[in-house]
């Protein structure tokens, strides 16, 4: 077998197709996650009673379990729940009718948020206790020091791993093929399994996510810099 | 127009402060001097619950907090009341100046933009940093900071400012300026608890001094009384041990 530089090109603008796909998966697990997360991790600085086992159970679990175990469970798992809640309810509404995207999103969504959880705990411990303290002894009530002055500094702290974090989600939603969700890599399996050129189909899916990464590694840049100008630079 | 009634605060097994009685007029400016460890950092926190005190009763003007069951109500309008400035300045890392002073009056007493923005820039020109608006804080120095904190603190209009240690952690060539901005403000009238290990500038600046020591006020009075012919031995030792000769036996 020869390599055939031209279907590179050709898989490429087949491929072109998914990419929607593949960045509402990692769109949405970012989002939701980064909420979930953050929720983890005010439980458990703040040690919020009941919440704060449930919390730290929930991050050990998912980050100690692959994300396709995850993907597999909740496929299998969350229709039979969803059902059973339905049938007693005495509601119409079965679990068939739940596109299987819909899953991937949910999966994901509790995969990113184990890892997010952690990045952004770092970033709020990341911040000097004295800006709370500064931010009350001003009047500000606990809710609005937390919103103005704790969390634009946190999130500039956790910024570089958050982008590590999304990176990690669009690269790990490759998985949803699983739940036979064509996003780019799935794409590039079936352009290329007509032909049986995987090699080159496969180069243009990795083209691909590099772009993607790229994207995202520059928004990243561009949103550091606007967030961070207070800082004069780390240990510079 | 403050007064703190059997003021008690714990941590754990230890206690800090054991019933603390003290009393500040309009106007006053109070000097808490004191060994590390004596509790006059804790009492200060305390004033703003920064510190939740065990027991006790907080007033100041017409508020009075009972330490035991506050609402949070009652610690959110005490810190109405009130403004701190704090050894590590602690200024809003992400604002700059002009933000820091203004974020308390925009946020916190509601004053339209405009105002609050006029307001902090005349604040901050009396501190001497009016050049400095737009800096941040990590392109201020110690005592530029500090200055800041001291015109956040002003702006609020507040019924009494807690300094705690305000030139602690300064260089001591930035100290001076700071003082100078702390006297200059002292002598319009506005009220002030200042925890300071500058005995030269507590007895410049205090019109009133108060010792304290294991958690308990040992002995308190004018400047002169206190740092000339101090009553209680526990304040000879403390005062022989950390004042230059000259201060005391002039």
């Amino acid at each position: 077998m020869k390599l055939d530089p031209a279907f590179i090109w050709t898989a490429f603008v087949q491929l072109l197709s998914a990419i929607p796909t593949t960045l509402e998966i990692t769109a949405v697990s970012v989002a939701c996650g980064f909420l979930i997360g953050t929720a983890a991790a005010l439980v458990r600085l703040y040690r919020v009673p009941v919440l704060q086992p449930l919390a730290s159970a929930y991050v050990t679990f998912i980050r100690g379990t692959p994300m396709l175990t995850h993907l597999l469970l909740i496929l299998f798992g969350l229709p039979m729940l969803i059902d059973s809640a339905a049938e007693g309810l005495g509601l119409p509404f079965r679990s068939v009718s739940i596109p299987m995207i819909g899953f991937v999103y949910v999966s994901f969504s509790i995969t990113a948020g184990a890892y997010m959880s952690e990045v952004v705990r770092s970033g709020l411990m990341a911040v000097n206790r004295g800006q709370l303290e500064a931010a009350l002894s001003v009047g500000m009530t606990t809710p609005q020091a937390l919103r103005r002055i704790v969390f634009p500094q946190a999130f500039a702290a956790a910024l570089p791993n958050l982008s590590n974090s999304a990176i990690g989600m669009l690269h790990g939603s490759t998985l949803a093929f699983a739940a036979s969700v064509v996003d780019i890599n799935a794409k590039a399996q079936i352009v290329a399994s007509t032909n049986w050129k995987f090699f080159e189909a496969y180069i243009a899916a990795a083209l691909i996510f590099w772009g993607l990464t790229i994207a995202i590694e520059r928004l990243t840049a561009l949103l550091e810099k606007r967030v961070n100008s207070y800082n004069r630079g780390g240990v510079a | 127009m403050i007064r703190l009634s059997q003021i008690r605060k714990s941590f754990g097994r230890n206690e800090v402060l054991k019933g603390i009685d003290l009393a500040v007029e309009k106007g006053e400016v109070v000097a808490i001097l004191g060994p590390s460890g004596s509790g006059k950092t804790t009492l200060l926190r305390c004033i703003n619950y920064l510190e939740r005190p065990s027991d006790g009763e907080i007033a100041i003007g017409d508020l009075r907090v009972p330490c035991r069951h506050p609402s949070k109500q009652d610690i959110h309008r005490l810190r109405g009341k009130t403004a701190m400035v704090f050894q590590q300045y602690n200024l809003f890392k992400h604002k700059t100046a002009l933000e820091n002073v203004m974020e308390g009056l925009v946020v916190v007493q509601k004053v339209p933009k405009d105002e609050a923005r006029r307001r902090s820039a005349e604040l901050l020109e009396k501190v001497g940093l009016g050049q400095k608006l737009d800096a941040y804080p990590s392109q201020l120095s110690g005592g530029q900071q500090q200055r800041v904190g001291i015109a956040r603190a002003l702006a609020l209009n507040p019924e009494v400012i807690l300094f705690d240690e305000p030139t602690s952690a300064l260089d001591p060539e930035l100290v001076g300026e700071v003082l100078a901005v702390i006297r200059k403000i002292a002598k319009e009238g506005i009220t002030m608890i200042i925890v300071t290990h500058e005995m030269g500038f507590a007895q410049d600046v205090a019109s009133r001094v108060v010792f304290m020591d294991q958690g308990a006020i040992v002995e308190e009075g004018s400047p002169k009384e206190l740092f000339r012919s101090p009553k209680e031995e526990r304040t000879r030792q403390f005062l022989q041990r950390i004042t230059p000769e000259s201060v005391y036996s002039i």
